[in-house]
């Protein structure tokens, strides 16, 4: 009877297991959705995210450009990213080679400080490298808060025409040309066989006798602690000099070579970089926001807000961003979606007033309503402990320029 | 270690230690205990690769998974430290009740067998990183040290004073043999990197920003340029006091027999 049982546990938990394996799917993604709503809205708002080509070969070369603004709603609680922040970018491990990143100009290579408030641009060039189909984000990681990513974008790596082995080949400083995917690898081959080969002859050395573990344990408790020491013979004690004298020399044997093969090194760079913000035209639109709530049982967020017109010009809202979500405004055309972008609602913005007239003040409704707003869980702010939001708001002039104002404030769940 | 003075004994423990002497010289007991050395060997290497590789990968993981983290000033200090705090109240285990100065040369070739292991696997195999970044670091030859600093002192005290010195000081110049291509100067985009540094640039870590390298920066100490040996120095000496501790740790350890006899 209890072997029945057992065997029918046994036949359970292997079709269990067999289920979970079959149902698991790939991890594709990089979490983008899983961070609090109110802190995806209020740290960094990324926009014209363009990763080009959609289509490569293993050895062909990406290029992800794009801009971001830092929040000025940036959560006090966070360590900001006004202290220490790293241009990066999500893929699944080196499935792609980093051979160039910038902010505004300046090469990323390390980290910097972004001031809140400002426009960044920033550009990534990577060269495939292990074929696949990736979902490639760009991320800012901020020291002690975490990585803020943007929306993702997938993108297809085909196997390469050659059959030649991947290189990634640099010149040094001295002149010599290597492959950084396997440079070093002999002496670091050889010399950790060089050490196993010692180790090991050290360990057999002990290993290999008629009295161990058990044996030497009673003669130990019959010698006493006072004469233990007897059970070392002298052979062992010249073997021990051996080894010791051998392992300083081939220590010293091996720094030695390493020098003389490589007498001009340097230690490991570090160092923070500055990048400076560019300045970008400010419109002439001035926003305030009176009430912001969001539907809770519902897919969106509704504004009321306040409108100036400082300038000579017809102004046209187009679209609101927030959490990397796109809500774009249908009566206003200029608006463009790149190729292979997510995250866009195109119709996803109603505008109360259309045109908003130089010198005219209105109080407009904007509501951002899409299936994305539930998709991404930005409903989830109700149970966020700090319910306030933030996220772009951009407009076009006459001329086809297009401006943005960033708003935010307290929002509020309306239930029904 | 706690040893009953054979005054202490009883009479029947006297003749059972008699009696176990006296089975060393017979063959049938000698096959048994080398069956139970089997065994003990056997346990002994599931139990100390886990640890090590376990207790290794807490505290000094990134500084060996990376050979952009291996710099002059923290890698020496941590990983000594890291290993020398596990290797100690074995060390005493060993010697006390056995006599067998193994203790840190089978840690450390464990250590080594499972890190290759587990980069060639995991890192290689499994994410796609070129084995030429992210190869362990040996400490072999330091295990060997400081094993043989005991086995011809035959004193633990000595043994933490040369053995944990040495542990601690030769770090750099045992892993430069294969170490030092990794540091010869590449330029990018009119940046100085090490080839190490253009490798950690190149390869992608999506959640290891270039900030988050526990790694030596630029001080205005004397004799900041002269790194390498002034950190030998002070791991040597960490080296002596973290193994001295934690021979003592060893030797708490095993007293814990006294309550098993007391349960028993």
């Amino acid at each position: 009877m209890k072997k029945l049982k057992m065997k029918k546990v046994g036949v359970s938990s292997l079709l269990a297991g067999l289920v979970l394996v079959l149902l698991a799917g790939d991890a594709l993604a990089h979490g983008e959705r899983a961070q609090l709503a109110s802190m995806r809205m209020r740290t960094v708002h990324w926009f014209d995210t363009k990763v080009e080509p959609l289509n490569v070969k293993v050895g062909d070369v990406v290029t992800v450009t794009g801009k971001l603004v830092t929040s000025e709603w940036w959560p006090q609680q966070l360590a900001s990213i006004e202290d220490t922040v790293y241009l990066n970018i999500g893929v699944p491990g080196p499935t792609f080679l980093r051979l160039h990143s910038e902010v505004n100009g300046v090469p990323m290579m390390r980290s910097t400080a972004f001031p809140l408030g400002k426009v960044y641009e920033y550009k990534t060039v990577m060269r495939a490298r292990i074929a696949g189909r990736y979902h490639v984000h760009p991320i800012l990681n901020v020291k002690d808060s975490g990585s803020l990513v943007d929306k993702g974008t997938w993108l297809e790596v085909a196997e390469s025409d050659s059959t030649a082995p991947f290189t990634n080949e640099v010149t040094t400083l001295l002149g010599d040309t290597i492959d950084l995917e396997t440079y070093g690898l002999g002496a670091v081959y050889t010399w950790h066989l060089i050490w196993l080969a010692i180790g090991l002859a050290y360990i057999l050395y002990w290993l290999l006798r008629k009295e161990l573990f058990i044996p030497r344990f009673l003669r130990i408790r019959h010698l006493g602690q006072d004469r233990a020491n007897e059970i070392i013979t002298k052979k062992d004690f010249v073997a021990g000099g051996l080894f010791f004298t051998l392992t300083l020399a081939t220590i010293l044997g091996g720094y030695l070579w390493a020098e003389n093969k490589y007498p001009i090194t340097i230690p490991l760079q570090t160092g923070k970089v500055e990048v400076t913000p560019i300045e970008v035209p400010t419109g002439d639109l001035e926003v305030v926001v009176d009430s912001a709530s969001y539907a809770l049982a519902g897919r969106s967020l509704s504004m009321r807000l306040k409108v100036t017109n400082h300038g000579d010009s017809p102004l046209r809202i187009s679209e609101f961003l927030t959490a990397n979500i796109r809500f774009l405004n249908p009566k206003v055309t200029e608006s463009e979606i790149y190729p292979g972008e997510e995250m866009v609602a195109k119709e996803g913005l109603t505008v109360s007033v259309n045109v908003i007239e130089p010198g005219k003040t209105v109080e407009v409704e904007l509501v951002a309503s899409d299936a994305l707003w539930e998709q991404y869980r930005m409903t989830g702010m109700i149970n966020d402990p700090d319910s306030r939001f933030a996220g772009l708001v951009f407009y076009y002039d006459d001329n086809g320029e297009r401006f943005y104002q960033e708003v935010g404030g307290s929002i509020l769940p309306t239930f029904f | 270690m706690s040893e009953t003075p054979t005054s202490e004994l009883t009479e029947v423990e006297v003749k059972s230690r008699l009696l176990d002497m006296k089975s060393l010289d017979n063959p049938k007991a000698m096959k048994l205990y080398r069956r139970f050395d089997g065994i003990i060997i056997l346990v002994l290497f599931m139990f100390l690769i886990l640890g090590i590789q376990i207790h290794f990968t807490l505290t000094a993981g990134d500084w060996d998974y990376w050979i952009d983290w291996r710099d002059r000033r923290w890698w020496p200090l941590v990983a000594p430290f890291s290993l020398l705090l596990f290797i100690g109240p074995f060390a005493y285990g060993f010697w006390a009740r056995v006599r067998l100065p193994i203790a840190a040369t089978v840690i450390t070739l464990l250590l080594c067998a499972v890190s290759w292991l587990s980069r060639y696997l995991n890192f290689y195999e499994f994410t796609h990183f070129p084995m030429s970044f992210v190869f362990p670091s040996t400490y072999i030859g330091l295990g060997i040290l400081l094993d043989c600093a005991l086995l011809i002192t035959r004193s633990l005290l000595a043994s933490a004073l040369i053995g944990g010195g040495l542990f601690g000081a030769l770090v750099w110049p045992l892993n430069w043999s294969f170490m030092a291509a990794s540091k010869v100067p590449v330029e990018l985009n009119g940046t100085l990197l090490s080839v190490a540094d253009l490798m950690g640039y190149q390869y992608i870590r999506t959640t290891t920003p270039e900030y988050l390298r526990i790694i030596e920066e630029s001080t205005l100490r004397t004799f900041g340029g002269s790194v390498t040996p002034l950190t030998a120095v002070f791991s040597a000496l960490c080296g002596m006091v973290i193994y001295g501790i934690f021979l003592w740790v060893g030797s708490r350890i095993n007293r814990l027999d006294i309550y098993t006899k007391r349960i028993v």
